[in-house]
């Protein structure tokens, strides 16, 4: 494996250094009937699951066949992507927001051939390549972060328990038949680097032991005024500590009590590890939303406190994930999200109808915000 | 032959979801196999010790990877995120594995070609995985040594006309919703704006000087596909001011059943005939709206734009014609004190390309002046708003208190008088307050 | 303020507390200087162009440290 050079020259860093020239421009990369329609578009339909016609005002359609993806993915899929569209569609596509990718074409005649296209490629293990859907009332990508692929403080993994819940409720991917669309998201550890905190069904990493301290080593690897910075609940503080061998070295303190679980002293600081089997699992929120469409914005709620990791497939998480889905999709009216649902028959008819337990782990305890989520009211349910 | 056992990973190769272990699976055996000749940069077996540790997490439930301080590449302050595997010597090809993020074009639209020579030098440089894409918008490349961070950047941008994208104390690489460029509700060109502030702002985006990370995100309709009111320190949000624009002969089209509501999207379930009066009139939050003799009224003023009328009969009803956006600050996610909602700070501005989005930039640069000053280490946005009232950014902003900001008035009296409001100010001659007030 | 006066202060200021720590957000940095965070910010961004300050980052955070110090440096010193 022999280096070989780009044109760098690290001694002179500076030298023919290009910088600050951001992303390419988006019109570059625009298929035709785009670049002439652009802000011109009257109406859209959903001719069927993962399958939209935009109808301009020059009288242009624009097909765009939408197909799932694993949002961590390979160069050769992603060439074989490419192979797609230049193939069908003069070498464009793009990528949504939920890490689907989309295959635009500019007649009808050409959506079928793309379709079946698509729905013909495999893995060789089995799974589709590009499965259609995503559109609708019904349930599209599961947008997520690293989890053990690549993060250094996840209480789950990602890419697996996003595959196992996708696997569990493709058939709404492939339909609509929900009272309104339904988002699920998944952040692997508390500090949701992937903001799920506004989703239909938030999927939450969450680690519930504090941090082991590597007394031996920690002066060594880390500064300690940087790691006890690092706790956002003061948990940490400075102290001297005896080793076996009768040294005394410079170490951290943890108030156990006072940990949230957060991780952020393991990023300033390698001996403060945290992950742990036993303790690490997933949390699931529910009710977000981020449309301003009929009810203003909402945060997700949690409802079931903790659930082990079970690799490979999490099978009690998935559980859980479709008696939500099936409660909402008996019970709610049409165009109602999840939280609308969920605030309509009061929550504590959620939990009945979800036949969700009820634990004192769901009552809000943090800090100010805690007393707005309790009952002012005699209005409630039995 | 592969060279780790992945008995519980295999078990994720089945089912009908795009499995990305099998993805993961064809890469090792592409590189194995290396039909291009190609000098790899990195271990050849890098995917196949990623499946490795990948594996042993799933036996184990626990993380194998350290964080690593490195940054970017020369001069830049983000962009790149340091990793290591805490398992070198199982997992050689994985012992350096740091991740680059590479500022996606506005709306994700892409040529093939570009993608392609992305590959290649990935393929190249790198361990060929990407996220397609990661949660803030950018293309991440996972996993490259670091001896070829600046290779990469070198070849990024000469030959590719392409940069790095933020991390850290940075602006974060601003992200659009499809807008315009395909969408009939986009009130102002998302593309445009993103792009153009996120040139406008390279020296924020590469290099950190702010309080913590800061966040834009560009959604052309309230309907906020993007997630910019959730997710991002400064949201723009396309909205409009005039009246909504209706065909009748649409709305009938509708009510007669020619048009299948909301576009088609409820198209899974029998939900019996269409209803204007129970899935339009009756869910409208403002009650504005009415629909008497074949004919649908809309009484504007009362309106707030929620876009579920239009979202049910889009070849009806349009939004206006008068289109702006309006700003919102301060959303972030729960930690630490909760999560944060944006705040609507600019209820209406023009989105002027003509002039450079002058108005847009000035409440941009007035908000960061604020923050950079003011804000704490680590504190965001929306959590120095808290900690110093709303008040003051309208002070820093210049920008006139209006009940569009709240959703309600205060519920405490505890007005902080300045002595500047109040009427001969606060210094009193207590030797005449005592000629009336006896001791 | 010079760049050259501006390094000096820096990395005095550093060093006095290079015992406790090596890694400074900036704030601190433009407080060493007393200058506002935008003036500040164009000698920081030249000190790290000339190798006086290098970058350390959390993946969130940002921040600054004189080139070579620090624990974590010589811990993931790569050979």
């Amino acid at each position: 494996m022999a280096f070989i050079s780009s044109g760098y020259n690290p001694d002179k860093p500076m030298e023919d250094r290009i910088t600050d020239i951001g992303p390419q421009h988006f019109e570059n990369f625009y298929p035709e009937v785009i670049k002439k329609n652009k802000g011109k578009w009257l109406y859209h339909d959903i001719l069927k699951p993962g399958v939209l016609v935009h109808v301009s005002e020059t009288g242009d359609e624009v097909y765009t066949v939408r197909a799932g993806g694993a949002r961590l993915m390979t160069v050769t899929h992603i060439r074989e992507i490419c192979e797609i569209a230049d193939k069908h569609c003069d070498g464009h596509l793009r990528f949504t927001t939920r890490n689907n990718i989309e295959f635009m074409v500019d007649s009808k005649d050409k959506v079928d051939p793309l379709i079946k296209d698509l729905e013909s490629r495999k893995f060789d293990g089995g799974s589709l390549k590009f499965p259609v859907g995503g559109t609708g009332a019904g349930i599209s990508n599961i947008v997520h972060t690293q989890g053990w692929i690549h993060c250094h403080t996840p209480a789950t993994d990602a890419s697996g328990p996003v595959k196992a819940a996708m696997d569990e409720v493709f058939s709404d991917f492939q339909n609509m038949r929900l009272p309104a669309h339904l988002r699920i998201s998944l952040a692997c550890c508390l500090n949701m680097c992937g903001a799920v905190h506004c989703s239909d069904i938030a999927i939450l990493g969450y680690h519930r032991k504090p941090p082991m301290v590597d007394n031996a080593y920690l002066d060594k690897m880390c500064e300690v005024p940087l790691a006890i910075a690092s706790c956002p609940t003061a948990a940490l503080k400075p102290k001297k500590v005896e080793l076996e061998d009768g040294n005394t070295v410079n170490s951290i303190a943890v108030n156990r009590d006072r940990c949230m679980f957060c991780g952020n002293c393991y990023t300033m600081c390698p001996s403060l590890p945290l992950a742990d089997k036993e303790g690490d699992g997933i949390v699931l929120m529910v009710g977000g939303k981020v449309s301003n469409r009929v009810s203003a914005p909402k945060f997700s709620k949690v409802v079931v406190s903790f659930i082990p990791n079970e690799t490979p497939r999490w099978p009690s998480m998935t559980d859980q994930i479709k008696n939500i889905i099936e409660a909402y999709a008996s019970d709610a009216r049409k165009y109602e999200r999840l939280g609308e649902w969920a605030e309509r028959i009061g929550w504590e008819r959620f939990f009945s109808k979800t036949g969700l337990e009820f634990t004192h782990h769901l009552i809000d305890d943090f800090r100010d915000p805690a007393y707005y989520t309790w009952r002012q009211t005699t209005n409630f349910k039995f | 032959m592969a060279k780790h056992e992945t008995p519980l990973l295999d078990q994720l190769e089945s089912g009908p979801w795009p499995s990305f272990v099998s993805d993961l699976k064809q890469e090792a055996a592409a590189r194995a196999k290396n039909e291009k000749n190609i000098e790899y940069q990195v271990p050849v077996d890098v995917v196949e010790d990623l499946l490795g540790v990948l594996e042993l997490s799933f036996k184990d439930g626990t993380t194998h990877w350290k964080h690593g301080g490195i940054v970017g590449v020369f001069g830049y302050g983000g962009g790149v995120i340091g990793r290591y595997c805490d398992q070198p010597e199982t997992f050689p090809g994985v012992a350096h594995f740091h991740t680059m993020r590479v500022n996606q074009p506005a709306g994700k639209f892409y040529k093939t070609d570009f993608l392609k020579n992305l590959c290649d030098l990935w393929e190249f440089r790198g361990s060929g995985l990407t996220n397609m894409h990661g949660s803030t918008g950018d293309i991440v490349l996972l996993g490259t040594t670091t001896p070829q961070l600046e290779e990469i950047f070198y070849e990024l941008t000469h030959k590719y006309n392409q940069d790095l994208g933020g991390s850290g104390s940075n602006l974060r690489t601003p992200a659009d919703c499809i807008g315009q460029a395909r969408c009939e509700y986009a009130c102002y060109d998302t593309q445009d704006l993103c792009h153009t502030l996120t040139q406008e702002y390279q020296d924020e985006l590469h290099r950190p000087a702010f309080p913590y990370k800061f966040k834009f995100k560009f959604d052309g309709c309230p309907n906020c596909c993007v997630a910019s009111i959730a997710r991002s320190d400064m949201s723009f949000i396309g909205t409009w001011k005039d009246d909504i624009r209706i065909d009748q002969d649409a709305v009938k089209g509708y009510v007669n059943g020619d048009f299948k509501p909301n576009a088609g999207a409820h198209a899974g379930r029998d939900w019996g005939a269409f209803d204007i009066q129970k899935e339009v009139i009756d869910l409208c939050p403002t009650e504005c709206m009415k629909y008497e003799d074949g004919k649908l009224a809309i009484n504007n003023k009362e309106c707030t734009r929620c876009m579920h009328c239009i979202n049910v009969m889009p070849r009806a009803l349009r939004p206006g014609k008068e289109t702006g956006c309006s700003i919102l600050v301060g959303a972030k996610a729960p930690i630490l004190d909760g999560a944060q909602m944006g705040s609507l700070l600019v209820p209406f501005v023009e989105v002027n390309k003509e002039n450079d989005y002058e108005a847009i930039k000035e409440v941009i640069e007035a908000v960061w002046d604020w923050w950079m000053e003011e804000g704490k280490n680590r504190e965001r946005l929306g959590e120095l708003m808290k900690r110093q009232g709303f008040q003051k950014l309208l002070e820093a902003t210049g920008i006139k208190p209006v009940p569009q900001h709240v959703q309600e008035p205060r519920h405490n009296p505890y007005i902080f008088w300045k002595e500047e409001e109040v009427e001969g100010g606060w210094d009193r001659d207590i030797n005449e307050f005592r000629k009336h007030h006896k001791r | 303020m010079e760049l050259e006066e501006a390094k000096e202060k820096i990395v005095e200021a550093l060093n006095k507390k290079a015992k406790t720590k090596s890694k400074f957000y900036f704030n601190d940095l433009s407080k060493i200087l007393e200058l506002k965070p935008r003036e500040a910010k164009k000698l920081i961004s030249k000190l790290v162009e000339d190798e006086v300050l290098v970058y350390w980052s959390s993946g969130s955070t940002t921040m600054y440290g004189l080139k070579g110090a620090g624990k974590q440096a010589a811990a993931e010193h790569e050979d």
